[in-house]
């Protein structure tokens, strides 16, 4: 399913390719799944448990303050995305194609991201005035330039893009300043 | 058109269902339009082109780059409080629509981003290139977010934290504080 959404798009997918692709017979596909959007969903959800324990384990393990822990787990991050160019291409463009459920699941992933970027909230020197909305606006962001570049066919790469993803992250928490100061030690 | 389209949905939303929307007959409907994709497509910009005009009315004859922003964003956040099919249709449906449609939303994505850079001729801190495009992708993405999942109220109670991120790189965060809470409406 990966592969074949990642190639063709979800519209054109086909649940005959599917079941070609993983060299089973249709019947077997229906005895494992309701139908195409709910093979698509499963695969979605795997993909997006993967990623989320690498860039989770990243950030708990990486050493320093929390913008250099944010900067090592957004570089894991499209590092995962870039070397995974079929499951970036499907988790991150075609999810938006599939519908509504697939719709809501795709921000209830991001949002599973949101605990880490709150850590920072101890970081900034606003604090406890920062909007509640913070996490948003910075997940937001950083998505819709990685759905950017994908969509444009550039997901191997994404890691070009690291100054200014970290940029996104930082600067709603730490202000314009200290966020510039950051993005200029990264190492692309 | 648009109405229909953020209601069902761009895949079900048919020639069929806008017709009974508008009640316009069939005939008429191909004399203007060559199926339902030209139709989303023209619908699409007549529809970014009302919330320009209700942001440019607002803002209007604001006296400082902030003052206008916080009259333009309320403008867009009553018209998508107003009109929130139609706003999910610019915004989320626009996915669903072809190339075409994506190409027109880069387009106004873009335009949000250079109106924000205007703090650059009021006096701003000069932000570095990327501060623009990281709010408009922000701002976009939390509207994104709320008509995807039809959470249609309380648009207009955003207003606050919009300000605050979209003053805070240009301004810093006293004026981006003094936005969101000291908001002089």
């Amino acid at each position: 399913m990966v592969r074949v959404a990642a190639r063709k798009g979800y519209e054109a997918t086909t649940v005959a390719e599917v079941a070609a692709a993983a060299d089973i017979s249709r019947q077997r596909f229906h005895e494992l799944f309701a139908d195409k959007e709910a093979c698509f969903l499963a695969a979605y959800d795997a993909a997006v448990d993967i990623l989320l324990v690498y860039v989770t384990n990243t950030f708990e393990s990486a050493d320093g303050s929390w913008p250099d822990r944010i900067v090592a787990s957004l570089r894991a991050g499209i590092g995962f995305l870039a070397a995974e160019a079929d499951i970036a291409r499907m988790a991150v463009v075609e999810v938006s194609a599939v519908g509504e459920d697939a719709r809501i699941r795709y921000r209830q992933a991001l949002m599973r991201f949101a605990p880490l970027l709150d850590q920072g909230r101890a970081a900034s020197p606003q604090g406890h005035d920062l909007p509640p909305g913070t996490a948003s606006f910075a997940i937001g962001a950083v998505t819709s330039m990685i759905f950017d570049e994908i969509r444009a066919g550039r997901a191997t790469e994404l890691p070009r893009i690291l100054p200014k993803l970290a940029y996104s992250v930082l600067m709603p928490y730490l202000g314009p300043e200290a966020a510039e100061a950051e993005m200029a030690r990264i190492e692309v | 058109m648009l109405e229909a389209v953020g209601a069902e949905g761009y895949a079900l939303a048919s020639v069929r269902s806008v017709l009974g929307r508008t009640g316009l007959y069939r005939q008429a409907f191909y004399d203007h339009f060559a199926d339902k994709q030209d139709c989303y497509l023209q619908a699409y910009d007549h529809g970014v082109e009302q919330v320009e005009t209700r942001v440019r009315a607002a803002a209007g004859d604001a006296s400082s780059w902030r003052a206008g922003l916080r009259a333009g964003m309320g403008a867009m956040l009553d018209f998508i409080e107003a009109e929130p099919d139609v706003g999910r249709a610019l915004l989320v449906e626009v996915h669903a629509a072809g190339p075409e449609a994506l190409a027109k939303r880069d387009a106004a994505v873009r335009q949000l981003g250079t109106y924000l850079d205007q703090a650059r001729d009021d006096g701003a801190a000069a932000a570095p290139a990327i501060a623009s495009e990281a709010v408009a992708a922000g701002i976009h993405s939390v509207l994104h977010a709320r008509l995807a999942a039809h959470e249609d109220d309380g648009f207009r109670r955003l207003l606050p934290e919009f300000m605050y991120i979209a003053v805070l790189p240009y301004y810093g965060a006293e004026a981006a504080s003094a936005e969101m809470y000291g908001g002089a409406i």
